[in-house]
């Protein structure tokens, strides 16, 4: 398993799946860097794989793709000889098998999240190994290291959908603020049995928490107050 | 073939070897490649060689394994089968040769590549007929 190999394009992120009652949301940044240069800052990270199952890309953005489009037909020749969709489990196994047997060459952490009937909602982590993780949320990417803490600290079972949104909102946006690799807009995926709805929250309209306050200095600067007070008196004549 | 899901090829271990330029004994023919040096044996030429190399293959063996996976062993047997029977050839060693059939199988009966354009044979007419035939039939 090398690291990005120079000059290749990393999809340094913070993707995110959480499972709630009637389906999962999956959300994503949309950030995809070269080095310091920002390839791309709508990225789409949140690729088809099948009507209900979705998956989330981190790592390198060449890998990713080229394992996705390999699932995906993989998955639309499995719907063909079975006359029925493929269970997400399915699809998480062919794409955990893909990253097991080319772990040497790769580097992609990968979330295949979905809805079937058999199972209802299930997310699966597959780390940069090419493990296979059965977990009800999922975090993965370059900026989830820095809101594992939020998110065990926040989640909770039995939420309904608009909790889970606003849940995966927040934990986004704050791996965004902190990770330098990850920025842009956030976008987010809601798949039910009934179909999956897009979510897009541009830049300017992220929640906002605690953006820092500078300090340094703060003891000698004069309070707003009595500056006004100051500015009533005339200036003193100066000899010259 | 070989079921695996391998994407790209993967990076051969560096190898030496007198597979390629040995008698019927085994050793080293002297008489046919001169003396022996380590250029003649050494194998491995750089990962992008092999690369380039084994990549129609690599893709090809993944369709096939997906194809296992999907459809049951016979499926990928009955293919291989197939190409077999059309590579075939009970012919001599020929210059130019055109196998139709095969090529429709594999898929490159509707493309032209550089291949085709620049063809022509890379050695003269055949020098040793029962070389040539040696190594058609891999004895």
């Amino acid at each position: 398993m090398h690291r990005l190999k120079q000059g290749e394009v990393n999809l340094g992120t913070s993707i995110m799946a959480v499972q709630f009652d009637g389906g999962v949301v999956i959300g994503a940044d949309s950030r995809t860097t070269t080095g310091s240069y920002i390839a791309n800052r709508v990225t789409d990270k949140l690729t088809y794989l099948h009507d209900r199952i979705y998956c989330c890309r981190s790592g390198s953005a060449a890998d990713t793709q080229a394992i996705a489009d390999f699932g995906h037909y993989y998955l639309q020749m499995q719907t063909q000889v079975m006359g029925s969709a493929p269970s997400v489990l399915t699809a998480a196994a062919i794409m955990e098998k893909m990253c097991y047997q080319n772990k040497d060459q790769l580097s992609a952490g990968i979330i295949v999240a979905g809805w079937d009937k058999k199972a209802g909602p299930s997310v699966y982590n597959i780390p940069l190994g090419g493990g296979l993780f059965r977990q009800p949320w999922a975090i993965g990417g370059s900026g989830s290291t820095y809101v594992y803490g939020y998110c065990d600290a926040t989640y909770q079972e039995g939420w309904g959908k608009d909790e889970t949104v606003n849940f995966v909102k927040n934990t986004l946006a704050l791996a965004m603020s902190r990770d330098g690799s990850s920025g842009g807009c956030i976008r987010m995926c809601v798949i039910t049995e009934d179909g999956v709805e897009r979510k897009f929250i541009p830049g300017d309209e992220l929640p906002r928490f605690w953006e820092g306050k500078e300090v340094l200095g703060e003891a000698t600067r004069k309070p707003l107050a009595a500056l006004s007070t100051v500015s009533d008196v005339a200036p003193m004549a100066v000899e010259v | 073939m070989d079921p695996s899901l391998r994407i790209v090829p993967a990076s051969v271990p560096k190898t030496a070897s007198v597979v390629e330029t040995s008698n019927s004994l085994g050793l080293h023919d002297t008489l046919q490649y001169g003396p022996r040096t380590i250029a003649t044996e050494m194998k491995t030429e750089g990962s992008l060689k092999d690369r380039l190399y084994n990549w129609e293959e690599t893709q090809d063996n993944l369709k096939l394994t997906m194809m296992r996976n999907t459809y049951g062993l016979h499926a990928p047997m009955r293919l291989l089968m197939e190409r077999r029977i059309a590579s075939a050839n009970p012919h001599m060693t020929l210059l130019p040769q055109t196998n139709l059939q095969l090529d429709i199988l594999m898929g490159r009966d509707e493309s032209v590549e550089a291949a085709d354009v620049f063809a022509g044979p890379l050695s003269g007419p055949p020098l040793d007929i029962r070389q040539d035939m040696e190594k058609k039939h891999r004895i």
